[in-house]
């Protein structure tokens, strides 16, 4: 694929979450750009991102995939917005219960790499529970 | 937010010659239909719109074509003028053309006619559309929806679908309205009432109860299989001209008071609030044109993919309260008897969802309306002006058409 694609990947790969951000205007751009679509700057570089955020909305696919994707469901997507600035379309891993119900719009979430094989199969970036709904410290 | 709106002087005042009207419409019944083929459903329903605008073939310059999603090979047809060759328009057609933007492509299919015929550019302008959705396998067409309006790099490794994608929004809608599984479900309900009195709907023979819908098996949480859109087979079409050549051909037209769009997004992760979209600000955009608003208006038909999605427009576009469109449904206000119709044919919910047509047949069913031809079950009684909403994909753009009712040479 493009220099884009793969820059982001070999990142998720090394477990890390890279965001694009313009020298220019210094916002945060996802997903990566040709130009940044604030500024028009074409001065854009990758910055690993802390990986926090807020989970703006979810989904669990539980019926009628893709091709490809049978042995994947039940599986969560989410739109994640980073405290960065940036949002992404993201999987979510289940909570401890071995469900998703723990999550709710507006909760804070983080990055969670997969493993380089997993990144491999599916070029995905997960994220998770920021806190688990049984923890109460 | 940029001010787009055209200024008085470049608007085409209703009474004026040049002014484009719908004249003339046709349909098919939707669902599935195994035996009806593409290009015969395009001449059945051509022949259809023609007729109903009481116009020869002869007198059509410019064939404006919505297209298919079934196959590829098909709407290949559609871009290199298979149907003027099947209308026998050789030798005669001025112009053919595919126009696409998702579901709502009627729209901009609207917005490209009127500003042909308002400059002289063409004349007669008649619009077709028809899928093969309900006769394809439906595996193979999930698939092929991922190929249209989710990012291959950035969505479709992560197996986004289109189920998910109304899931998504589903989600934030009722997060942020407080709607209860219920309320959505009886989206779902009213809509059905309606398709109940449409003899073209794919659901016309078929009750349904809030108790069904939340009964049948989540697909992509929190939308349950019946509230998603059923693939159906269909076909629409319509015909435009200016007001002066409609003169002798009808008593009563549909014009156009205004237009307003707005693109939010291409990717729904890049959607800022999944529970708004761009139906504000494409409202204020065509309010501005028309000069009336919701209050003037007697029904609506605004695209209904999920229940969230026309929720969410109704509150864009003023229908109701913030948040309380999914209690307003339920409460029957929309439904057959109610204060304010919306989406009398029974919507892609129930009617049938025919790709990229599901929007086209509630502007045709708006434009019924309007011209009275609804029958008794189903007509918006005095009925002058309706409120079009038209979406798709990914929900990426909000599309607002304006019409109003045109008897005699007046608006009345």
């Amino acid at each position: 694929m493009t220099e884009l694609v793969d820059t982001f990947r070999q990142g998720l790969a090394r477990g890390e979450l890279l965001v694009q951000s313009c020298v220019t205007c210094g916002k945060a751009i996802m997903y990566p750009r040709h130009r940044c679509p604030f500024c028009q700057s074409s001065d854009l570089e990758w910055r690993t991102s802390a990986g926090e955020g807020v989970l703006h909305s979810y989904t669990v696919v539980r019926a009628v995939p893709p091709k490809g994707f049978e042995d994947d469901v039940p599986y969560a997507l989410g739109v994640v917005k980073l405290d960065e600035g940036a949002q992404l379309l993201v999987r979510l891993r289940p909570s401890g219960n071995a469900s998703w119900d723990g999550y709710a719009c507006d909760a804070r979430v983080r990055f969670e790499p997969a493993c380089p094989d997993e990144i491999q199969r599916r070029p995905a970036p997960w994220f998770a529970l920021a806190a688990e709904p049984e923890d109460t410290r | 937010m940029a001010d787009v709106t055209p200024s008085g002087s470049l608007q085409v005042e209703a009474g004026a010659s040049n002014d484009p009207v719908f004249i003339g419409i046709g349909e098919l019944p939707s669902g599935k239909y195994p035996h009806r083929t593409f290009i015969g459903d395009l001449t059945e329903v051509a022949t259809l719109a023609m007729r109903d605008a009481r116009i020869q073939p002869s007198e059509v310059d410019t064939i404006l074509l919505i297209p298919c999603l079934h196959s590829f090979d098909d709407q290949a047809d559609l871009i290199f003028s298979r149907v003027v060759e099947e209308l026998g328009l050789s030798g005669q057609a001025k112009s053919n053309m595919m126009i696409h933007s998702g579901g709502s492509t009627s729209d901009n299919a609207v917005r490209v006619a009127s500003g042909l015929i308002a400059s002289g550019h063409a004349r007669t302008v008649l619009v077709l559309q028809a899928e093969r959705w309900g006769s394809a396998d439906l595996s193979e067409m999930v698939t092929m929806l991922t190929l249209n309006g989710i990012p291959k790099e950035w969505e479709r490794p992560l197996g986004q679908t289109f189920n998910a994608i109304g899931a998504l929004i589903t989600q934030r809608y009722m997060a942020a309205s407080g709607s209860s599984p219920e309320d959505m479900a009886s989206v779902c309900v009213a809509l059905r009432r309606w398709a109940q009195l449409n003899p073209n709907a794919m659901f016309k023979d078929k009750s349904l109860t809030v108790e069904q819908v939340l009964a049948s098996r989540m697909v992509a949480d929190p939308l349950h299989a019946l509230e998603c859109p059923p693939l159906a087979d269909g076909a629409v079409g319509f015909v435009m001209t200016s007001a002066e050549n409609a003169k002798g051909l009808t008593d009563s037209s549909v014009r156009i008071a205004g237009s307003g769009g707005c693109v939010s997004h291409y990717s729904i992760g890049q959607e800022a609030d999944l529970g708004v979209l761009g139906w504000r600000t494409a409202s204020e955009r065509a309010y501005a044109q028309s000069g009336w608003g919701p209050q003037d208006a007697d029904f609506a038909e605004v695209y209904d993919s999920y229940a969230a999605v026309t929720a969410i427009a109704c509150e864009g576009l003023g229908l109701c309260p913030g948040g309380e469109a999914a209690r307003w449904f339920a409460t029957g206000a929309t439904s057959p008897g109610g204060d304010f119709p919306m989406n009398t044919n029974g919507g892609l919910l129930s009617a049938g969802h025919t790709g990229v047509g599901g929007g086209t047949a509630l502007l045709v069913e708006g434009v019924r309306q309007l011209m009275w031809k609804a029958g008794p079950e189903r007509q918006v009684d005095g009925c002058r002006r309706a409120i079009i909403g038209g979406t798709g994909g990914s929900y990426m753009d909000a599309q607002v058409l304006l019409l109003e009712r045109v008897a005699n040479g007046a608006i009345r």
